[in-house]
């Protein structure tokens, strides 16, 4: 998903509101996050994703158990987080909403299955222990569909005359030089 | 359909089944998706084959429930589709080899199944219909995690595949439980013949991968190539040592076997399973002159809801004993003649 304000970037993200059935939702990439974060348009509770690396281990055993824990808060996290650290982390996390679904983290954990194909980007962070559980790796290796395959090439065709274009304005071939560009401009373009 | 052919090592292995599951972007999955859009992702499916020769429709939703039954008992949709609420559809192209479940647990299921050890071409089978499918839908799909799918243990390839393996020598060798730990340490996992959560009868055991993320197709392909070839193999040699004296006791009970399958006006489902296990590894073991893809098409043919669904009027159970008996006598007589 794109970020919903600047439109270019994906969104990493998710920020859910709710002051008095007053509903504000934002899906955003880190930069506008940042941004809107500096204008005071919300509080953002950076950097807690990251933390929860290390203690994936305290979970092992059922998959979806460190996620009943992460919404459990207190007892597990009281003694390695501050309170208010605590609390802010477990309400980012019952905040999170699949924008497409609606499904929340605490219906992925009672249910073990995602609500549609958006929740593996919704909940991208707390479900990557539970995949990595699962599978004993995280990331996928095999086949794509067609529009990823072509994608792929067409980075790849990128790579490789950026590459030329170095060398041939090293040997000063402007005039190769000139041709690639083209190529490039016309090839970034479809992109 | 597979159980009329004869495949690669057909002694033991009975049949190979691959399936790929894959989801539609923007609709929710099974449970939060409405109706108007479960019936909206079917046309959009069929779609894509409606007008293409040789592929037919089937409205699975509006079969009646012992019909819908005696697909699963035969392999051809799983259990779960098998009693489905909702809208659900089935495609299948003319040679019976490739099935398309719509709305099972994920959008589409695209499955496979041919006779003997064949993962080759089970793979092919589920390849060329799923690439009749890539490009004209927007199949889910993320660079990290692959194929997105309802639960995440089917992440990645979205693949599944497995072959089912008559094993009665390595069973009464005591040899399945430390196969079962083997497997597990190599992400496959082995089942009982109707599949997930159901105990092993007659000897026939499913085999297959666990693990679909971080490791391709082709990876998960030559490792149950590997794997399994040396199980058929083990199976083998196994039935090689069986004492004369066994041999001779085998041999006794495969033709009272046969006695029974032949002439009986009532055989029960299990007394067939269990008959048909003896039976077949006497025709393997060459003790008496019967193709085993007819023991197969037997079995498979005698199951209860595919003996309701195939003889009109049979409902009690002595009716549906009383009518495998007949289809056993017919299937095996045919089999006699042919000789």
């Amino acid at each position: 998903m794109l970020c919903e304000r600047c439109k270019k970037k994906e969104a990493t993200f998710y920020y859910h509101e709710n002051v008095n059935g007053n509903e504000k939702t934002y899906s955003l990439c880190s930069d506008c996050a940042d941004e809107l974060e500096k204008k005071g348009e919300f509080k953002k509770f950076g950097g807690f994703a990251s933390e929860l690396g290390p203690f994936e281990s305290l979970f092992a055993g059922d998959p979806f158990e460190h996620m009943e824990a992460l919404l459990s808060k207190q007892d597990l996290f009281g003694s390695l987080f501050a309170p208010t650290k605590t609390r802010q982390l477990a309400e980012r996390i019952r905040a999170k909403k699949c924008p497409l679904c609606g499904m929340t983290l605490s219906d992925f954990a009672r249910e073990g299955k995602a609500g549609c194909p958006t929740c593996y980007e919704t909940f991208a962070d707390e479900l990557e222990p539970t995949i990595g559980r699962i599978h004993g790796r995280t990331a996928h290796s095999g086949r794509a569909p067609l529009k990823f395959r072509e994608k792929n090439e067409m980075k790849n065709r990128i790579r490789v005359l950026e590459a030329e274009q170095k060398e041939a304005i090293r040997v000063e071939n402007y005039e190769r030089a000139a041709e690639i560009r083209d190529e490039l401009r016309s090839l970034r373009g479809n992109a | 359909m597979w159980y009329r052919t004869k495949g690669r090592e057909n002694d033991i292995a009975v049949s190979t089944r691959v399936r790929l599951a894959r989801n539609l972007n923007g609709y929710p999955f099974d449970g939060r998706l409405t109706e108007e859009k479960a019936k909206e992702i079917i046309g959009n499916v069929w779609s894509v084959f409606d007008g293409k020769e040789g592929w037919t429709f089937t409205d699975f939703a509006s079969l009646p429930t012992v019909e819908r039954a005696s697909y699963a008992e035969r392999h051809i949709v799983s259990p779960d589709f098998a009693k489905k609420a909702g809208p659900c559809a089935l495609i299948s192209n003319e040679e019976k080899s490739v099935y398309i479940m719509v709305l099972e647990e994920d959008h589409l299921r695209i499955q496979a199944i041919t006779a003997g050890f064949d993962l080759a071409g089970a793979v092919q089978a589920v390849t060329e219909a799923e690439q009749l499918l890539d490009g004209a839908l927007d199949i889910a799909y993320s660079e990290k995690l692959g194929y997105l799918t309802h639960c995440p243990t089917n992440l990645g390839t979205g693949m599944r595949a497995s072959v089912m393996l008559h094993l009665p020598a390595y069973t009464g060798a005591g040899g399945i439980r430390s196969l079962q730990n083997q497997l597990g340490k190599l992400g496959l996992t082995i089942r009982g013949m109707a599949g997930e959560g159901t105990a092993a009868s007659g000897g026939l055991y499913q085999i297959s991968n666990q693990i679909t993320l971080g490791i391709t197709e082709d990876e998960t392909v030559s490792k149950l190539e590997d794997v399994i070839g040396q199980i058929i193999a083990k199976e083998r040699e196994l039935r090689g040592c069986i004492s004369r004296e066994s041999l001779d006791n085998l041999s006794d009970r495969v033709m009272r076997g046969m006695g029974v399958m032949m002439y009986a006006t009532r055989i029960g489902s299990a007394e067939l399973i269990s008959l048909y296990s003896d039976v077949r590894l006497g025709a393997a073991l060459n003790l008496l002159g019967l193709p085993t893809e007819t023991l197969d098409e037997m079995l498979m043919r005698c199951m209860p809801n595919t003996i309701c669904t195939e003889h009109e009027g049979v409902t009690t159970p002595a009716d549906r004993d009383r009518a495998r008996a007949a289809v056993v006598k017919e299937i095996l007589g045919r089999a006699n003649s042919a000789d």
